[in-house]
């Protein structure tokens, strides 16, 4: 009996020309696409500019993949789960400015990890209450959060404040600065990696532990690749959106305290309108748009050739607005290329 | 045999020998104002198969939903290994040892073999909570043992493919994997058998038999008689929310169950009886396509041409060639003497090639609209009114008369298309190809999914179409219905024609051998068990 059904499984796998198996492979793996595509870039890039490969420049851009990164992990972690999160930039900007006129006005002398700690809290309650009100309406996740993106955004201009926060609080200020290592050029300019490129790395290391190694990681993909029969086999609907979308307000508030300590400024009207670029990064990095997949490593690269063609395209003398046009291009030909679906 | 029974590990012997494995007592439910069931009572035992047996709307899926606890029921007690259980939540059934396989295998397609079949023993383990790390081990140890059980590989490729890229039969014996896996003591199989060949249920009913051994009960809902007779057991028939009947399928004639089930004679007799008038309609000639390779045929006015296969024959390809949905790479085909390009489905209707697809939900209904909406779908310009506006009150006198025409059973033509059995709604399909009068129509696997008494109505519907000189060409792995319809049968192995049989007189078995190109080894298969 064994054998009949064996090779009837065998037979579902025919054999294949070596194209076709490549091809295949690659659908499976996208991001090696991805990975091919910062390669590319690199290449053609530092072969015209060697300056590409210069420590500053590579630092620099180390340091702009930080929030972009965080955010895109919580897009990733909604997105597996079949849902889709525009709030984030207003969740972080929230959090950021109200963190920031808070410690000036009260706690001055206030220690950065609880600054991180009070911001990643925030921003994880108002990212549940998006989950909640996604799976309570019943209604799309992306319509839920383009609602709730307005509403925070509108409450924080309205009765929290306008004005920019130049002087931001000493712990901030000098976990901006803090340098992780050095490194002075043949010209003599000190470039630095700061510290601050470890909350990325932790919260890849956590967001991958979570997808891969908990029971929540599983349960999040289940659910984004068919949520009836993920609630039928018994997986809580409930708990997965209030979760996924708290990890991802949660991401959003850490990103938020980054991106006023690199900045050293708060500004309210910051990192609106970036959703997008973010969204893109994860699908870029072999995430399909319609929930169930999607990798950390994936999204990190597609986080990396993000920032790679917005930085240094520059360096080759192509003008931003052709910049984006490259963009749009990598995007339109990674939608094309991951929609494919390998055939049973 | 009962008394032969391995008890399963997880329970205490003396449990277990005491009680059935599931009594359900005088079950009631109703919704709305319609009373679902009626009070319903039986045992399953350990180790053995049943067959919960009945039309749709009868009430079994009620009944399977309240087993494993996605409803409630408003009365009656459920008791299982003795012990009464209050409310049953679906967690709760899994722990219980209650495994269901719906329709659609409840399998997680982007999830891999592996985390299908073992994932769930970890989620019911953790009560549901997900704050839990994941076992990747006892995953892993969980998910070989239970594959190898079903019969399936074990390697590692095998092991991390998304289930999404495994065919149908395949992903059936993943199911059942699942449900080994979660040490289920009874596993419920609702509707299994679908969309597989013979082939792939004999080998169903080995690994059922495998489960028995184990002491593990197999409760097949269905409303195939034949498979029913295969694979043996207990029938417990249910009409209108009631138990009818409960006994051996063995003992008992299909005209007897089919009567127990809907309360009228029916027989197997052959519907075809006028034979077609020859002139030619369809020529296809040295078609190819991804699948299948240089076929020939020809179908006259007014035949009902039937095309069988495995599921790797080619058969759904070569239907989808003739409807313009997957057009064909090389050869003709012409129609009425005309040749016909085939490249995209709104040539196909141009022609006159009406299809009703195998996939009625995903495929062919507009599942939002109503029944009036899905009808006049294809004849919309026919019906263009003043300033190019549907007119409605014709549109409306439409889909009426084909309501009326194919005796669907509805009171209003306004209510959702969803609100029709899948027998009721498979007519409202046909009716909608027939408002464009079509020369030819393909009809892909015309009852799947639709109960006995609807079988028939839609065979009528097919001989009258076809004495009126409609062309017929209907794709099905369903012989009996092949048998009982056909003028001529067409089977296809391995993308290429085999034979064509002309149907009246023809021994099933001879089809079923041509199909699987075995020699007659039926006996010794039988003989495995």
């Amino acid at each position: 009996m064994t054998d009949i059904a064996a090779d009837q499984a065998a037979n579902s796998m025919p054999t294949e020309s070596g194209i076709n198996r490549f091809a295949r492979w690659l659908v499976r793996h996208p991001p090696v696409v991805t990975a091919a595509l910062i390669a590319l870039v690199c290449l053609v890039v530092g072969t015209i500019n060697p300056d590409f490969w210069q420590m500053s420049n590579l630092f620099d851009m180390a340091r702009s993949t930080v929030v972009r990164g965080l955010f895109a992990l919580g897009v990733l972690v909604v997105l597996a789960s079949g849902g889709l999160d525009v709030s984030f930039t207003a969740i972080a900007a929230f959090v950021m400015y109200v963190m920031t006129m808070l410690v000036t006005n009260y706690v001055p002398d206030l220690p950065i990890l609880v600054i991180l700690l009070v911001a990643a809290l925030g921003g994880a309650l108002l990212g549940a209450m998006n989950g909640l009100l996604v799976s309570t309406l019943k209604a799309p996740s992306l319509i839920v959060t383009i609602g709730t993106q307005y509403v925070i955004r509108g409450f924080l201009l309205t009765f929290i404040g306008t004005a920019l926060f130049m002087n931001i609080p000493n712990a901030m200020d000098a976990f901006g600065k803090w340098a992780l290592f050095q490194h002075t050029g043949a010209n003599g300019a000190v470039s630095t990696m700061p510290v601050y490129v470890l909350v990325l790395a932790l919260a890849i290391i956590v967001t991958w532990f979570m997808l891969n190694r908990t029971l929540m990681g599983r349960a999040i993909y289940a659910v984004g690749g068919n949520a009836g029969i993920a609630e039928r086999l018994g997986y809580s609907l409930r708990r997965v959106h209030i979760f996924v979308f708290a990890y991802a307000g949660l991401l959003a508030g850490i990103a938020g305290i980054m991106h006023v300590s690199s900045n050293r400024l708060a500004n309210p009207f910051d990192l609106a309108g970036s959703e997008l670029e973010v969204i893109a990064a994860v699908i870029l990095g072999g995430a399909r748009i319609t929930g169930g997949s999607g990798t950390v490593l994936g999204t990190m690269l597609g986080v990396v050739l993000i920032t790679l063609v917005s930085n240094v395209l520059i360096l080759v003398g192509i003008p931003s607005t052709s910049q984006l046009a490259i963009l749009g291009l990598f995007i339109v030909g990674a939608g094309a290329l991951f929609s494919i679906k390998p055939r049973g | 045999m009962p008394d032969s029974v391995t008890i399963k590990g997880r329970q205490s012997p003396a449990a277990a020998s005491a009680s059935p494995f599931l009594e359900v007592r005088n079950l009631h439910k109703r919704f709305g104002g319609v009373q679902a069931l009626k009070g319903v009572s039986f045992v399953i035992e350990r180790g053995r198969t049943y067959h919960l047996m009945g039309e749709n709307g009868c009430g079994k899926s009620t009944l399977i939903k309240i087993i494993s606890g996605a409803q409630q029921a408003d009365g009656g007690e459920l008791i299982i290994e003795g012990q009464r259980v209050e409310s049953l939540d679906p967690i709760g059934a899994l722990s219980a040892g209650i495994e269901t396989v719906y329709q659609d295998l409840s399998l997680l397609p982007n999830l891999s073999v592996a985390e299908n079949v073992a994932l769930s023993g970890q989620l019911v383990a953790a009560k549901g909570r997900l704050a839990r790390r994941l076992d990747r081990k006892a995953l892993h140890r969980t998910a070989v043992k239970a594959l190898s059980a079903a019969g399936l590989p074990t390697d590692a490729y095998f092991l991390a493919t998304p289930v999404e890229e495994l065919p149908i039969a395949t992903r059936q014996l993943v199911a059942i994997a699942r449900a080994i896996a979660s040490d289920a003591g009874l596993v419920i199989m609702d509707e299994p058998t679908t969309a597989l060949t013979r082939r792939e249920v004999d080998n169903l009913v080995r690994v059922v038999r495998g489960l028995h051994d184990n002491g593990v009960s197999v409760l097949f809902v269905t409303h195939k008689l034949d498979e029913c007779k295969a694979i043996g057991g207990t029938a417990i028939i249910l009409r209108d929310g009631q138990k009818i009947t409960e006994c051996d399928v063995a003992e008992q004639s299909k005209a007897q169950l089919g009567f127990w089930m809907t309360g009228r004679q029916l027989d197997d007799k052959r519907y075809r009886e006028t034979p077609h008038t020859g002139e030619r309609r369809l020529a296809v000639d040295g078609l190819s396509a991804r699948g299948f390779e240089d076929v020939s045929f020809e179908v006259a006015r007014g035949e009902v041409f039937g095309i069988t296969g495995l599921l790797d024959s080619g058969r759904n390809e070569l239907a989808l060639a003739l409807v313009g949905i997957g057009p064909a790479r090389r050869g003709h085909v012409s129609l009425d003497g005309t040749p016909v390009a085939l490249t995209s489905p709104a040539k196909a209707i141009q022609a006159g090639i009406g299809y009703v697809p195998e996939d009625r939900l995903s495929e062919g209904l507009f599942l939002e609209k109503s029944i009036r909406e899905n009808i006049i779908m294809a004849v919309l310009d026919r019906l263009r009114g003043p300033f190019g506006l549907l007119d409605g009150r014709r549109a409306s006198a439409l889909a009426q008369k084909t309501v009326d025409d194919l005796q669907v059973a509805t009171p209003d033509i306004n209510l959702p298309i969803t609100s029709l059995s899948g027998g009721n709604a498979q007519r409202v399909l046909i009716g909608r190809w027939l408002t464009i009068s079509p020369r030819l129509l393909v009809l892909h696997g015309p009852t799947v999914g639709v109960d006995v008494g609807s079988k028939d109505t839609i065979f009528r519907i097919i001989q009258k179409l076809a004495n009126e000189g409609m062309s017929v060409i209907v794709i099905s792995d369903d012989l009996p219905e092949l048998l009982q319809n056909c003028d001529r049968i067409m089977v296809m192995r391995k993308g290429r024609i085999d034979q064509v049989f002309a149907a009246e007189g023809l021994e099933e078995d001879v089809l079923y051998r041509a199909m699987t190109a075995v020699s007659p080894v039926a006996d010794q298969r039988r003989g495995v068990a």
